[in-house]
């Protein structure tokens, strides 16, 4: 009942096109640039160190609660799990913000390789800028958090993000929710601590830090064992830089990665989206504003708000 | 002048920690075995073999780089650590501490900006680093269980034994 078609959502928008403009729109259109906290925090994937023993994935899921796994979390043979034709591998979903994938990537002679994939923190996220009810906030930490109270359940945030985190639950008609890797926040976080997989991870294949330095000893790597890795840093300047990064062995297309996203963030494209159709958004915020006050009593999620000057 | 003063100080500092140090190979031997059980939590601890692994390694170094032992293997050490003849202490956690990612910790590491060694492995991922890396290489067991038996806790984490999803099939949920 609630699946609209991307097509049917625009024809159901345009019709009622009378522009409203509302401050959480207007906020996204002004936005300058921003190149993240500067004591942001980040982890560094270090994928040449991750042997694929999943423990990071029943971390996350203790942590967060999250419902019982299909299979238990040491049977590998989810990574024989394909979709889509074989051409997709496993993804975060609502039950499961953050999984490895195994790859036999040619540069390796297909020897396995494996990559933790989760929601990358994105300095700029445009599952932040696509939202005009502004649930999500980055915070001064570098996590990129959402709020349920204020979603709308457009899912817009899904179309927008490049790595395809954000996933959606069912759960409740009433109460649609997004889910996806909050890097810990409300538990550990923003009391100091490292995110849950990263403190289970045998291997230190996660390395919780500074952005800033994380960066530095990402390249420290690199210069030390020219011959080990690939001479990038993945999440250094896609998208405008993301707080969660990757070293690998093996050229990052060979591993599922985007490599053609753009290096400036994504904010410049859903901003130029969002110009070419702003009365048609224009509206929503009001509607559903309307009835979100009516619902909540007027509560706002102003708190940590990135500065938008 | 004034450095050669320093020198010699330096000198009889290193002496005295020397001298008041355990030092392997004069009258302490090796330890026989290793208890490792930091996560025995999850898992119950490991009694590591360090004699067998003594004997079938080439050399100290080969786990605890110019510690100690004979001379440096990896030329990253070897860059600035050639001439050391060893140390006082070759115990894994002198440098490699358990928890390496505390707020205070990751402010220790960046408060003198020309520090060199900024990126050094906690104690647990310091001991897998080494061990798993050759293991695998040498096609040693390298299966997490090989090593360390899961605690009933230990098993409720990965959802497994007793704690398995009943119905391997249901809620599949990719979409
Ligand atoms: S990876 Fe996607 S969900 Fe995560 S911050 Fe970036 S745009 Fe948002
Ligand atoms: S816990 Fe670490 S080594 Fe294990 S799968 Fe996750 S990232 Fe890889």
């Amino acid at each position: 009942m609630r699946k609209i078609s991307r097509r049917g959502f625009f024809k159901v928008t345009a019709a009622g096109s009378s522009a409203v403009a509302v401050s959480s729109t207007k906020k996204a259109f002004g936005m300058k640039e921003f190149h993240g906290y500067p004591n942001s925090m980040g982890v560094l994937v270090d994928l040449t160190r991750c042997i694929g023993c999943r423990t990071c994935e029943a971390a996350c899921n203790k942590e967060h609660g999250l419902p019982e796994p299909e299979l238990p979390f040491d049977d590998f043979s989810v990574f024989d799990q394909v979709y889509h034709d074989g051409k997709e591998k496993r993804r975060t979903s609502d039950k499961a913000f953050t999984v490895v994938n195994r790859y036999n990537p040619k540069a390796s002679g297909g020897e396995p390789v494996y990559r933790k994939f989760q929601c990358n923190h994105c300095n700029e996220p445009a599952c932040l800028t696509s939202c005009f009810v502004n649930a999500y906030t980055k915070t001064k930490e570098g996590a990129v958090i959402y709020n349920p109270d204020v979603c709308v359940g457009c899912r817009m945030c899904m179309v927008a993000c490049p790595f395809l985190v954000p996933a959606y639950t069912y759960e409740s008609a009433l109460h649609p929710q997004i889910k996806k890797c909050n890097f810990c926040y409300d538990t550990r976080l923003k009391y100091g601590k490292p995110p849950a997989c990263v403190e289970a991870c045998p291997q230190e294949a996660l390395t919780f830090g500074h952005r800033k330095t994380l960066i530095k000893i990402a390249h420290e790597r690199i210069r030390e064992n020219p011959k080990k890795y690939v001479d990038h840093v993945y999440g250094e300047t896609e998208v405008g830089g993301t707080s969660w990064m990757y070293l690998s062995g093996v050229p990052f297309d060979q591993l599922g990665f985007n490599t053609d996203l753009q290096h400036h963030p994504i904010l410049d494209n859903t901003k130029s989206f969002l110009g070419f159709v702003p009365m048609v958004l224009g509206i929503w915020p009001a509607l559903f504003m309307g009835f979100h006050l009516l619902a909540k009593g007027g509560k706002g999620n102003d708190e940590d708000k990135q500065s938008n000057k | 002048m004034k450095s050669r003063t320093i020198g010699i100080l330096g000198g009889i500092i290193l002496a005295l920690i020397l001298v008041s140090a355990p030092v392997f190979g004069m009258d302490n031997k090796p330890p026989a075995t290793v208890m490792i059980d930091s996560l025995s939590h999850l898992f119950t601890g490991v009694e590591f073999d360090h004699n067998l692994h003594v004997e079938i390694t080439e050399g100290c170094s080969v786990c605890h780089h110019h510690r100690f032992g004979n001379g440096v293997v990896d030329e990253n050490c070897a860059r600035c650590h050639s001439e050391c003849q060893g140390t006082f202490s070759p115990t894994c956690s002198d440098c490699h501490v358990s928890d390496p990612f505390t707020g205070k910790h990751i402010r220790e590491m960046e408060a003198n900006p020309n520090r060199y060694h900024i990126d050094i492995p906690g104690l647990k991922a310091a001991y897998h680093l080494k061990c798993l890396t050759c293991h695998i290489k040498e096609e040693a067991p390298s299966e997490c269980v090989d090593c360390h038996a899961r605690t009933d806790a230990g098993n409720r984490f990965y959802h497994s034994g007793k704690y398995a999803p009943a119905d391997g099939d249901k809620n599949k949920n990719h979409e």
